[in-house]
């Protein structure tokens, strides 16, 4: 028994402690703290700086699109 | 076994044809090694997201993931799902549009002109070892699918593959690659949609999928249980038997779910699937790994370089439902095929479902998956060298027709490697996506971590930052030491990870002890010099210069 066994044990235990129910949440809530991220961003770093922009130009979108279905398929499975 | 048709033989040449006719074209406005090596900087958005997505695909994944989810259910989801989606986000907001800015050709150029050369040298090196082995593992499993699928033979798979690719990239280089991605990628999508679609309709839809997933997963559980249980003492019987009391009762096996528990036989349990994949092992692919972010590198603009990583996002989320769903199909229909060569499952679904024409058109998905990848590592494994080898340390001086010739040159003996390392694997009986996750995560959290030190702080100084990565690599191949059997039996110890493929937990503690060093080293040594640290993010304005 290492001392680099003695912490993988410790670590397990600890884990295991954990229900998946909330190992779920955890999952899902780092998706809902990008989301939070995304929105805050300015525009001029999410949209073309070379031209006036359309709506659908500013990534922001999409990218709370993507962490949408995220959050769908890890609530469903 | 199945065979193919001439119809089938048909489509397959069609698609091969269309593929070197398109790379073959883009090659023919090839003057520069900029134009080999970034396609002069032109690359639009979709082009590149697309591409980022397929190589990412690649062979690899369609029958290592496909031959995964087999073994352990969707849960090898998480590796395209919250291993690809919040990484592609945060770098593409955060740090491709930076070292689009720095106007680098490869990463290890960054890390020289933010650290030192011998940082730049040693990442070089590694990522060099891990695409040139990564070559013959994806030309291998080219080879063993088409086996499994037509009996076609193992050697002129591999022979046949690796001239056809490389002769569209010697000729066009990273535009040929990204251009003949969008089309493969297309091609890919559609033919695993349409096996997709098949597949859940010959079981009668979704729901009964499901439960019989269930059923057939539930019965390999139990003996995967009663397996465990003969090895061992009575005192770990004893506990193993009171924790593990519900689930021998539960009917829903762990096959449908993303969130599995810590002592799961997945290589995914949820502490690994969140500090591991989520935090290092992702964000370090999608910024760390040249493959991925040479062709962000080649976008015509930053606003279309982070466009791409968010296109490629969204786009993945739908990858996992193509790779893994045909693996749980081929669990229900071929339950006898056992874990030791669920790698074969696909070839053999491939050959029970589909008729004649869109067996071909699904076998040429499946080549244009493995080539867009092929293509890829094949083109940034020459960027590597010729950048951060030749140029820097044999021919400072070169131009750009020297290294568009370097380039061609380089191309050429990384196809004869690869074809050489395919035949050397041929008797390895590992799946292939471990051997690729496994080797991926020797560097990638050390790469991880020297890239966030050096682009978030300025205080990082280039010795810690070396020191830092060496001890980081070192942790990781100690720990994979640490846990083959017949070291530990040497050594008298137990395997150091309970579950079977611990690569993520390898990468999780590599960047860990490499930040530890890079943070203590970087206390003690002294910080480098303005013209380095102005490498951090912030510190470069949009057209390149010091902001």
């Amino acid at each position: 028994m290492t001392f680099l066994h003695w912490i993988g044990d410790a670590l397990r235990q600890l884990f295991e402690q954990v229900p998946l129910s909330v190992a779920k949440w955890l999952l899902i809530g780092q998706f809902l703290a990008l989301i939070f991220w995304v929105v805050q961003l300015r525009s001029s770093e999410t949209t073309p700086q070379d031209h006036q922009s359309k709506w659908y130009e500013d990534l922001k979108i999409w990218a709370w699109l993507a962490l949408m279905m995220q959050i769908v398929i890890y609530g469903i499975f | 076994m199945t065979q193919l048709t001439s119809i089938d033989f048909l489509v397959i040449f069609a698609y091969l044809a269309v593929t070197m006719a398109i790379g073959l074209w883009i090659g023919s406005y090839v003057r520069s090694g900029s134009d080999f090596f970034l396609a002069g900087r032109s690359l639009p958005w979709w082009a590149v997201g697309m591409s980022l997505v397929v190589t990412d695909m690649g062979g690899t994944d369609l029958i290592g993931l496909g031959g995964d989810a087999y073994r352990y259910g969707i849960v090898m989801g998480n590796f395209e799902w919250i291993g690809c989606v919040p990484a592609m986000i945060v770098g593409g907001f955060v740090f491709i549009p930076h070292l689009w800015r720095c106007r680098v050709t490869t990463i290890p150029e960054y890390l020289e002109r933010r650290f030192n050369v011998q940082l730049r040298s040693a990442v070089a090196a590694c990522w060099l070892f891990f695409m040139a082995c990564n070559l013959g593992v994806m030309l291998l499993a080219s080879a063993r699918f088409m086996n499994s699928l037509a009996g076609w033979d193992l050697s002129v798979c591999i022979l046949v593959t690796a001239l056809l690719v490389g002769i569209y990239t010697w000729a066009g280089g990273l535009g040929a690659v990204v251009y003949t991605d969008v089309m493969q990628g297309f091609v890919v999508i559609g033919g695993c949609i349409l096996f997709v679609v098949i597949g859940i309709f010959e079981l009668g839809g979704i729901e009964p999928l499901t439960d019989k997933v269930h059923v057939v997963a539930r019965l390999k559980d139990r003996d995967d249980i009663r397996q465990r249980e003969q090895s061992m003492s009575p005192q770990e019987l004893a506990a193993f038997r009171a924790k593990n009391h519900q689930r021998r009762f539960q009917t829903e096996s762990e096959h449908l779910s993303l969130v599995l528990p810590v002592d799961t036989r997945s290589p995914a349990p949820w502490p690994a699937v969140l500090f591991g994949l989520c935090f290092i092992v992702g964000p370090g692919y999608w910024i760390g790994n040249q493959c991925m972010v040479q062709r962000a590198l080649g976008a015509k603009s930053e606003y279309e370089a982070k466009a791409s990583y968010i296109y490629g996002a969204l786009i993945k989320n739908l990858i996992p439902f193509l790779v893994a769903i045909p693996g749980l199909i081929a669990l229900v229909k071929f339950p006898e095929i056992g874990h030791g060569r669920a790698d074969e499952a696909l070839g053999r679904l491939v050959g029970a479902l589909l008729p004649t024409g869109l067996r071909g058109a699904f076998v040429a998905a499946f080549l244009a998956a493995l080539m867009s990848s092929v293509d890829s590592y094949l083109n940034s494994a020459t960027s590597l060298y010729v950048n951060d080898f030749y140029r820097r340390f044999y021919r400072p001086s070169a131009d750009e027709g020297q290294m568009l010739a370097v380039g061609r040159w380089t191309t050429i003996g990384f196809v004869a490697w690869g074809i050489y390392f395919a035949f050397q694997l041929m008797e390895f009986p590992v799946g292939i996506y471990t051997i690729f996750q496994t080797l991926a995560s020797f560097f990638v959290g050390p790469t991880f971590a020297v890239l966030l030190a050096g682009m978030l702080s300025r205080s990082a100084s280039g010795d810690a930052a070396v020191t830092g990565f060496y001890a980081g690599v070192l942790t990781s191949l100690g720990l994979f030491g640490l846990n083959q059997p017949g070291i530990c039996h040497w050594l008298g110890l137990k395997p150091l990870f309970q579950i079977g493929q611990p690569y993520l937990y390898y990468s999780i503690w590599s960047f860990v002890v490499a930040m530890l060093f890079i943070v203590v080293f970087s206390y003690f040594l002294r910080s480098d010099p303005p013209e380095k640290t102005c490498y951090a993010i912030g510190g470069i304005g949009p057209e390149g210069g010091p902001a």
